[in-house]
């Protein structure tokens, strides 16, 4: 009879937890409508193009649900992360096909984070179809790590991610970084206990020399020069407090302010036009030269003030559904076909003050590395002669899809608002469809004029230069964002201006390319 | 200039470890350093001790003056800013084909003799072996230590994640 009893408690706890599972369950199942039809990352629908109002620095913490904090974390890795050094989209190897239902819930927030919403889709799918609880996998995956530091220290676990870290024990940055002034450079452990350590040469490099290094490094390339802030506690100190390197980096014309354009610097062709009249800088380079008021250093300067980047491209994906037609052979589907649509715009600009623009259906990975005006020459040659040979000093094939797209790309050129003409007219022009100049206004505007599809045309972009949102990170990178302000066609036959509609068209994103700038 | 007089007069380095160098002075004199410590002594015919190089990074270091001796004297370093920084050109890219104890040590010799394009050369050569790694791959080629706890290395790079594009 005892034994009964046990069996009896057995059974009963058993029964429990089953019905505890289930219930379990049930919570999923009302996550997962919640999450596939709205995707967090997914653009709001329309605004129009001059007054669209970019979410931008509307830095409110959002309440949203767990699940869509997942999803940014994991488009984090989209922006190169210092770990990844050199590495980008564009050249990433074939990528290997998923099979688990994680691996397929975690390409498809790739593919939706790429704009391929179709894509995703089937991935989302097959996922849950073989495992009705993917998402909370996927959560576990990728998020534990997060959640579980705000639950160690007892300080307010409030999701504003724009506060500093202020965990207890932990400094404020600023005082870290000056705790480590003086500290060397530490040498390795040896490979095999009680053997003499690797060399460290560079640990006995003086401060001065290694300042020098520093200063080339930077002006080869930046964001390595960011790297090697995380590299010990000595390098990230210089690189907080070097700020002639800083300077330099400003007023250069690698990547600062001296290799900006405030007006055109050559025709739409590219060809160079001359000018007597000193050309405007910022920062000029033999001058005295001040932080601008509300900043207080040239890493600031560096890292707010307007400035475009050369060492990649700004995408635009476009993304749009339109109902398919009702038709007669589709008996099965119960509901008429939606149609998504994608395309995506590309921008290059080159320090000489040319651009490339282009509007097609390739996607990134297989167009971008080859977006160079060289191939659209070389493409534009090609289709005049009809001849397939190859153009000579390109070192590998270009393919044939990207060639296809390059034939399609237009030259142009661009210039930032010159600082002047922004100030001297602070109220705005009302009537901005008469004449593209007229709104010229924020000093963070771009514009941009290319060849039309047909010899005949002009097209004037009026982009503007915006930081992206970023809730994921207190101190992301300004101005990587490209937000559309107008987009006009103007007609040098018959002096006409038409207006381009931008009713799905989102902002341009900057994305790094591995071997530009 | 009396440049005809001086290619032909030979002077004398002595290196940390005791060996005597002999060398056109126009060579020597790439060495600001060592310029000015001729010009202080006269034509003595003595020998310049240079006590904080040995011989092996010395004779290195000549052969890089040697190979320069008719490089248009060097101007300030802010007339760099308009052309590309990063181009080494290429038999100083072989010269600095060393490991990187020497290449260090010729770096900090080119510091202390106060060879300006030496020390340009040599920390370009630097700067291209760190740029496009990440930081542990910069922590393997220099063979540094990391030091940071966990959480500093968070701090720092969160801080710093601007700096990425």
């Amino acid at each position: 009879m005892e034994d009964n009893a046990e069996l009896e408690t057995f059974r009963r706890q058993w029964r429990e937890e089953v019905a505890r599972r289930n219930n379990n369950k049930n919570i999923h199942h009302e996550h997962e409508p919640v999450q596939q039809p709205q995707p967090p990352r997914f653009p709001p629908t329309h605004h129009a193009a001059a007054e669209r109002k970019e979410e931008e620095e509307e830095n409110e913490p959002d309440q949203s649900e767990i699940v869509s904090k997942v999803e940014q974390l994991h488009l984090q890795p989209e922006t190169p992360v210092p770990g990844t050094a050199d590495e980008d989209v564009f050249h990433a190897g074939p990528q290997k096909e998923p099979s688990s239902a994680l691996e397929h819930f975690e390409r498809a927030v790739q593919r939706e984070a790429e704009g391929s919403l179709g894509d995703s889709l089937q991935h989302y799918r097959k996922a849950y179809r073989l495992d009705s609880s993917v998402d909370k996998t996927y959560r576990n995956k990728h998020f534990a790590h997060v959640w579980k530091k705000p639950a160690a220290p007892a300080t307010a676990t409030t999701p504003a991610p724009s506060a500093k870290p202020d965990e207890p024990e932990t400094l404020p940055t600023p005082e870290l970084i000056a705790s480590f002034s003086n500290l060397p450079i530490p040498q390795a452990d040896p490979i095999i206990e009680n053997t003499p350590p690797p060399p460290c040469p560079i640990a006995h490099v003086p401060s001065d020399v290694l300042v020098e290094i520093l200063r080339h490094v930077a002006l080869m390339d930046p964001a390595s020069f960011g790297r090697m802030a995380l590299v010990c506690k000595r390098l990230a100190y210089h690189f907080a407090y070097e700020q002639h390197i800083w300077k330099r980096l400003c007023q250069g014309s690698e990547f600062g302010f001296g290799g900006m354009h405030y007006s055109f610097a050559c025709d739409v062709l590219g060809h160079r036009e001359y000018t007597l009249a000193p050309r405007y800088t910022p920062f000029p380079p033999r001058a005295p030269v001040q932080i601008p008021k509300p900043l207080s250093s040239w890493s600031q300067v560096f890292q707010t003030f307007p400035r475009i980047r050369y060492t990649g491209i700004y995408i635009s994906t476009v993304n749009y559904t339109r109902p398919g037609g009702t038709s007669s052979y589709s008996n099965v589907s119960w509901n008429s076909p939606i149609h998504i649509v994608t395309y995506y715009r590309y921008l290059r600009f080159y320090p000489d003050g040319t651009v490339i623009s282009l509007l097609d259906t390739t996607e990134p990975r297989e167009v971008v590395p080859h977006i160079s005006k060289e191939n659209v020459m070389a493409a534009r040659t090609h289709r005049h002669r009809d001849v397939g040979h190859a153009v000579d000093g390109t070192p590998d094939p270009v393919p044939p899809v990207a060639m296809a797209a390059m034939k399609r790309a237009l030259r142009g050129r661009w210039h930032l608002a010159h600082p002047a003409e922004s100030t001297q007219h602070p109220t705005p022009d009302p009537s901005h469809s008469d004449k593209t100049k007229a709104p010229l206004l924020d000093p963070r505007d771009v514009i941009i004029e290319t060849e039309g599809v047909d010899p005949k045309y002009i097209y004037t972009l009026h982009l503007t230069l915006r930081s992206p949102t970023s809730r994921s990170s207190i101190n992301p990178s300004k101005n990587t964002k490209l937000a559309w302000k107008g987009f006009w066609s103007y007609n040098k036959l018959t002096d006409d201006w038409g207006e381009f509609g931008l009713r799905n068209d989102r902002a341009y994103v900057f994305r790094r390319v591995r071997g530009w700038g | 200039m009396s440049s005809n007089g001086a290619a032909t007069t030979k002077i004398t380095l002595t290196s940390s470890d005791g060996t005597d160098l002999s060398v056109d002075r126009e060579v020597a004199e790439r060495s600001v350093l060592i310029k000015n410590m001729l010009e202080d002594l006269g034509e003595s015919g003595e020998a310049i001790p240079i006590p904080n190089v040995n011989a092996a990074v010395l004779s290195k270091v000549v052969e890089w003056c040697e190979h320069h001796r008719n490089d248009p004297p060097s101007n300030h370093d802010d007339d760099d800013s308009r052309r590309k920084a990063t181009d080494i050109d290429e038999w100083d890219q072989k010269f600095m084909q060393v490991d990187q104890e020497m290449l260090f040590e010729i770096i900090l010799a080119a510091n202390y003799l106060d060879i300006k394009a030496l020390l340009d050369v040599g920390c370009k050569t630097v700067a291209n072996m760190i740029k496009g790694k990440s930081p542990e791959e910069i922590r393997k080629t220099f063979n540094i230590q990391n030091d940071f706890t966990p959480e500093e290395e968070d701090q720092i790079r969160r801080e710093n994640e601007w700096a990425e594009e």
